[in-house]
C-alpha cells in the first residue's frame, strides 16, 4: 500500500492537504482534506442588526469580500422588499468585476503560473520574466483600484450595506478608474498570450457538469436564475436543488451534488454557458482559442479566466462610461425600514456561485443564515478529478505525482476559508 | 550584513492581511526584497523549517494545530509580528467568545463532538506566546505593515499607534458621527492607523482594528451610546466584533449578566 500527504497546499487561500492511497492497482483514496479551523459564521451572524451583515460576512474570504458584501445586501434587500438605484446595481456589477480582475490576476501569474514555468513562486519567475510580472501586477492593481473607488478599501470594503452605498465615488475618480483600466489591460491580453501557449496537461479528463448563473443580456456576475449544463434553467430560490449539501467525513467543507452528480462552478462554467453573451475583443479572443478550451478538462478552467479577465477590464469601462455619461447622483442610500421577511441571493464569486439566504425578524435581527460557497460546491468534483489523475499518473514517483494533484487542484483556484464552516442552521 | 530572513505564517482566519499585502502592487516586488522570505505558503511553494528573524502571523488560535505551531513558531523566531486583528484579538470569530463550545459546535455542525481540534475558544497570539509587535486592523493597513517591515530591517523599534481613531478624525476634520448624527461610531475606543477610514466614507467606525490595548474606556462608550438610545445588547454587541476578548469589554459583558 503505497500512502502519499501532499501537506498544507501551497499556493492557495487557507489550510489544505491532498491525500492519496493507492493499494496494487487500485486508487483507494484521492481526497482534498480541508482542515481550517472552524470560525461559526453562521453562529454569528444569529441575532446581528441587518447593518452589520455585509460587514461580518466579509470576513469570511479576502480575496473575495466583495461577492460577499453584495450577495449579503441582496439578500436582505430582498428579505425586506427594498429596491436599490439603477447606479447602486452599476456600482455592485464593477465591485464582483473588480473581484474577478483581481483575483483572476493574482490565480493566474501568481498562484497558477509558477508551477507551468518551473518555479515556486512569481518573485522567482520575476528575473526570467519580467515583463509579465509586470504586466501581471499592473492589472491586478487595476482590480484593487476599483475596489478602492468604489468600496474604500482593497480588502473588507466599507461602504456596502443594504440599501446602497454610504458613499458615492467623485467623477474625477471614476475617470481616473476608466485611465487605469485602459493601461492595464495588456495584462489581460498577456494572461491570454502565455496561458495559450502552455501546453494544458491532459492526466485528468471525463464528462463535466456545469453550473452557472444566467446574467441576462451582457455576460456578468449575477442574476436571478442559474443555468446548468443540462440545459435546464432554475430561479434563485430553488438553489438547495442545485447543491444539496452533505457533510463528508474527510473535509471540513460540505460537498454538494446536482442529481447525484458533482459539478464544476466558477470561470469554466460560466463561460462554456453565457458564450454568446461575451462582446467586444474578449469575444473575438474567446473565438479564436476555443478550440483550446476542453470542457473535460479541468485546466481549461484556466483560459476561462484569461478570457474573462479580459471582458472584465473592457466592461469595467463601459460601465463607467455608462455611470459618467448619466452623471452620477450624489447619493445612493435608500431609506431602510426594517421588517421581517426572508431573501436569498446569488453572486458569481471569482471561484464560483455564493447562494446567500436570511431570515430576518421585525426588527432586522438575523435569524437564520444559510451560505453556500463556490468551493465547496466544487468539493466532491477536484475529488472526482483528483481520484482519475492518481488513476492515470500512479506510477510517478512520490515528488512527481504531488506536483501534478497540486496543480490540479490549483486549477480550480479553491478558496479554503470560504470554503467551511457554512451550513444551514435553524434557530 | 545579509539580508534579515522573515516567514509569513497563517493560523486560522481569511488571510487578509497576506492579501493586503501582496495588493500593495506598486511597492511589492521591492517591499519583499528587503528580506530573504524563507516560506510564505499562499504566495509561494518554499518550505523550510529553520530558524528565522522575523516570523508575520495572522490567524487565530483556534485549534490545537494553531497552538502547536504558534509554539513552534515563537520557538524558531527572533522577533514575532501579530498580523491582524485574528492574530492580536482572536479576530470576528472571537465574538463568540463566553459561549458554549458545545452549543458552538451543535449549532453549526449539528454535532457536539470537538471536530478539527477546536480549543473552545479563538485567541490572539499574545494569549498563548510572547508577541514582540502587533500590528492591529482587520485586515491591517498595507503603508503600516511596510513601515513596520523597513524599521525591523533597519534595526530601528517599530511606532505603532496607542491613540484612537478620533484624534484622526479630528485631524481630518470630520464630523463627529456621534455627536453630529447620533451613529453607534466605536472610533473613541478603537485604535487609529486607518486614517479614520470608517468615518470619511460617510460611516460609524466598526472597531475593525481592535481597542486601544489597556485604555480602551469601554465603559464610557457604552454609556454615551445608551444616552443616545441604542439598547445595551446592540452595543456590547457591536463592540464585541473585533474586541470581545479585551478584559474591559468582557467584564463589561459578564457584569451586565449578575
Amino acid at each position: 500500500m503505497r500512502e502519499i500527504v501532499v501537506e498544507h497546499l501551497a499556493r492557495v487561500e487557507g489550510h489544505g492537504d491532498i491525500e492519496v492511497v493507492v493499494e496494487g492497482d487500485a486508487v483507494k483514496r484521492a481526497v482534498l482534506r480541508i482542515y481550517e479551523g472552524p470560525r461559526f459564521f453562521e453562529r454569528i451572524l444569529i441575532g446581528k442588526s441587518y447593518y452589520e451583515v455585509p460587514d461580518i460576512t466579509a470576513r469570511i474570504c479576502s480575496i473575495c469580500p466583495d461577492p460577499y458584501q453584495v450577495a449579503s445586501s441582496r439578500a436582505i434587500e430582498k428579505a425586506m422588499g427594498i429596491r436599490v438605484d439603477r447606479q447602486v446595481e452599476a456600482l455592485r456589477e464593477l465591485q464582483l468585476i473588480s473581484d474577478v480582475i483581481h483575483s483572476h490576476a493574482l490565480h493566474l501569474f501568481f498562484l497558477a503560473l509558477p508551477d507551468f514555468l518551473g518555479y515556486k513562486d512569481a518573485i522567482g519567475m520575476a528575473a526570467q520574466y519580467p515583463e509579465t510580472v509586470k504586466l501581471a501586477l499592473k492589472v491586478k492593481r487595476a482590480g484593487n483600484a476599483i475596489k478602492e473607488v468604489i468600496t474604500g478599501r482593497t480588502v473588507h470594503g466599507v461602504v456596502t450595506k443594504p440599501g446602497g452605498y454610504t458613499k458615492v465615488p467623485r467623477a474625477e475618480d471614476l475617470e481616473r478608474l476608466r485611465k487605469q483600466l485602459e493601461s492595464s489591460i495588456d495584462g489581460a491580453r498577456e494572461a491570454i498570450r502565455v496561458f495559450s501557449s502552455l501546453k494544458m496537461p491532459e492526466y485528468s479528463l471525463d464528462d463535466n457538469l456545469y453550473i452557472a448563473v444566467d446574467p441576462g443580456e451582457h455576460y456578468g456576475y449575477s442574476g436571478e436564475y442559474l443555468l446548468v449544463s443540462d440545459g435546464t434553467r432554475h430561479p434563485v430560490e430553488k438553489y438547495m436543488d442545485l447543491t444539496n449539501e452533505v457533510t463528508v467525513e474527510h473535509s471540513s467543507a460540505k460537498h454538494s451534488s446536482y442529481k447525484g452528480s458533482s459539478f464544476m462552478t466558477g470561470a469554466l462554467a460560466r463561460l462554456l454557458l453565457n458564450e454568446k453573451r461575451l462582446y467586444g475583443e474578449a469575444k473575438e479572443s474567446y473565438e479564436s482559442l476555443r478550440d483550446k478550451i476542453d470542457p473535460r478538462n479541468p485546466f481549461s478552467n484556466n483560459m476561462a479566466q484569461a478570457i474573462e479577465l479580459l471582458y472584465s477590464v473592457q466592461r469595467a469601462m463601459d460601465i463607467i462610461d455608462g455611470l459618467l455619461d448619466e452623471g452620477i447622483k450624489d447619493k445612493l442610500m435608500v431609506e431602510v425600514k426594517p421588517r421581517a421577511g426572508e431573501g436569498i441571493a446569488v453572486v458569481e464569486a471569482p471561484r464560483g456561485l455564493l447562494y446567500h439566504h436570511y431570515k430576518l425578524d421585525d426588527n432586522g435581527k438575523v435569524v437564520f443564515a444559510n451560505l453556500v460557497t463556490p468551493t465547496a460546491q466544487n468539493a466532491a468534483n477536484m475529488d472526482k478529478y483528483l481520484r482519475i489523475a492518481v488513476r492515470n499518473l500512479k506510477d510517478l514517483s512520490d515528488d512527481e505525482l504531488k506536483l501534478k494533484l497540486e496543480m490540479l487542484v490549483r486549477a480550480y483556484d479553491p478558496c479554503i476559508s470560504c470554503s467551511v464552516h457554512l451550513t444551514r442552521i435553524g434557530v | 550584513m545579509g539580508k534579515l530572513r522573515a516567514a509569513f505564517y497563517s493560523l486560522t482566519g481569511c488571510q487578509g492581511e497576506y492579501l493586503t499585502i501582496l495588493g500593495m502592487e506598486d511597492i511589492l516586488l521591492d517591499l519583499l526584497s528587503l528580506v530573504d522570505i524563507a516560506e510564505f505558503k499562499l504566495a509561494s511553494s518554499k518550505e523550510y523549517d529553520g530558524k528565522v528573524d522575523i516570523a508575520f502571523v495572522e490567524g487565530s488560535v483556534s485549534t490545537e494545530r494553531d497552538l502547536e505551531y504558534i509554539k513552534r513558531i515563537r520557538g524558531n523566531s527572533k522577533i514575532l509580528v501579530a498580523l491582524g486583528d485574528c492574530a492580536v484579538w482572536g479576530g470576528i470569530q472571537a465574538s463568540t467568545s463566553g459561549q458554549d463550545p458545545k452549543e458552538l459546535m451543535r449549532s453549526v455542525y449539528k454535532t457536539e463532538k470537538n471536530l478539527y481540534g477546536f480549543l473552545g475558544e479563538h485567541k490572539g497570539i499574545s494569549e498563548v506566546v510572547p508577541v514582540d509587535y502587533e500590528i492591529q486592523g482587520c485586515p491591517i493597513e498595507g503603508k503600516e505593515f511596510a513601515r513596520v517591515l523597513i524599521d525591523l530591517v533597519r534595526d530601528v523599534k517599530p511606532e505603532l499607534p496607542d491613540y484612537p481613531v478620533c484624534i484622526e478624525c479630528k485631524v481630518r476634520e470630520i464630523p463627529c458621527l456621534i455627536v453630529e448624527r447620533g451613529l453607534p461610531c466605536l472610533g473613541p475606543i478603537t485604535v487609529a492607523g486607518c486614517d479614520a477610514r470608517c468615518p470619511s466614507y460617510n460611516t460609524a467606525c466598526i472597531g475593525c482594528r481592535g481597542p486601544i490595548r489597556d485604555e480602551a474606556n469601554v465603559a464610557g462608550e457604552l454609556e454615551m451610546l445608551l444616552r443616545k438610545g441604542y439598547d445595551r445588547e446592540r452595543i456590547l454587541d457591536l463592540m464585541s466584533l473585533f474586541g470581545a476578548r479585551y478584559k474591559g469589554l468582557r467584564s463589561l459583558i459578564e457584569g451586565g449578566k449578575s
